[in-house]
């Protein structure tokens, strides 16, 4: 009895012990991705940011970023059937506009990336403010599991991919986070597609004036490691017209945007919330049901041992020597 | 032999449940009818 017992603990054990790894190294890295239909809106605030109005007059104003990105279900299954892997694109918009409700900026996006990497996907619609790109690095989201390392990381508005360092451990309202920096020095910049000023035409504004737009940034994101997912960000962001006609009047140099621009408070508490809860699933297949099965699968093999031993003992339990092999019987008998 | 033989039964089924709940695949469900936002939203 004690050896079938022993043999049956046995099979449990392995099957816990080789559970552990499998689950962590094979069945993780194929479940654990970013759903295609994802739909997220996220606020950003820039208190007493210098813009460049609708009348070109330069003023100070809350300015108020929604970024609402949309995952586009139909053009990932299409992606996904020629890349051969699971793809999400993002569809997003960034909007701004100022304290009396102007519209700022409009950029629109279209991000394509594996589920499980979050490495850049090309395909055709790839785009960053209605030009075609072709990414290389990160945008909005880190891999599962980031590492302590830099990464490339695609800037939107320059449509360039820099390093964006990582800069240590950090404790962002009860969460263990990594903290990422990218400063993206001047550099001549593409008009946006979408201007605030009417009869300005972003295409040829810089023929027909002469005047350029520069742009520098310096990034900031607090990602928490196991998902990915950053849970707070802010951008020193600075955008200037230089030279032509257009800055003439100013000097040569005119401030279109000028702001520090922070996630919104509730914003920050329901993403800090909504990453909370999705480290736990992640977590659970990547620390504590590996970790778990293993230590089940040790105990269970340590007493199957102990049963097989004990079985083994002469004469400690008749009942266990139930499938051994029968004596012979004595001769002449 | 006997031990082998459980062995063998506990990492055999242990791969097939792996490699079954690995293949499974959630839908992905549809696009969301909800906008890209042109107005500041109150709340999250």
């Amino acid at each position: 009895m004690r050896r079938k017992a022993s043999l049956i603990l046995l099979a449990f054990a392995v099957f816990f012990a080789a559970l552990s790894p499998l689950l962590r190294f094979y069945a993780f890295p194929r479940l654990a991705k970013v759903p295609a239909n994802q739909y997220q809106v996220m606020v950003l605030e820039a208190k007493g940011a210098t813009i460049m109005d609708a009348s070109m007059q330069v003023k100070k104003t809350d300015l108020s970023i929604v970024q609402t990105l949309r995952g586009n279900v139909e053009e990932s299954e299409k992606i996904e059937e020629s890349a051969g892997r699971d793809v999400v694109v993002w569809d997003g918009l960034s909007y701004a506009q100022d304290s009396d409700g102007k519209m700022v900026t409009r950029i629109p996006e279209r991000y394509i990336f594996d589920a499980h990497s979050s490495e850049p996907v090309h395909a055709t619609g790839e785009m960053a403010d209605a030009k075609p790109v072709k990414r290389e690095g990160l945008e909005f989201k880190w891999p599962f599991l980031t590492e302590k390392r830099d990464y490339e990381y695609f800037d939107a508005r320059s449509r360039t991919t820099n390093p964006i360092l990582y800069k240590g451990e950090q404790n962002f309202r009860g969460v263990d986070v990594y903290y990422f920096e990218q400063t993206i020095p001047w550099q001549k910049v593409d008009y946006p597609s979408t201007l605030p000023v009417p009869n300005m035409n972003p295409k040829t504004l810089e023929k027909q004036t002469g005047t350029e737009m520069w742009y520098t940034t310096v990034r900031k994101f607090w990602v928490e490691p196991t998902t990915g997912a950053p849970v707070y960000g802010e951008e020193i962001h600075k955008e200037e017209m230089r030279g032509g006609s257009l800055t003439e009047a100013a000097g040569g140099k005119m401030t279109v945007f000028d702001g520090h621009v922070k996630m919104r408070e509730d914003f920050i508490k329901s993403t800090v919330d909504l990453v909370k809860s999705q480290r736990v699933l992640v977590l659970l297949m990547t620390s504590y049901l590996p970790w778990g099965f293993l230590i089940l699968g040790v105990l269970l093999l340590a007493l199957s041992l102990w049963l097989e031993a004990r079985s083994r003992r002469p004469g400690d339990d008749p009942e266990s020597t139930d499938d051994r092999e029968p004596e012979p019987a004595p001769a002449g008998v | 032999m006997r031990a082998l033989i459980a062995a063998g039964i506990g990492l055999a089924v242990a791969l097939a449940l792996v490699l079954t709940i690995s293949s499974m695949e959630a839908p992905p469900g549809k696009t969301s009818p909800k906008p890209l936002l042109t107005t500041v939203p109150k709340h999250p």
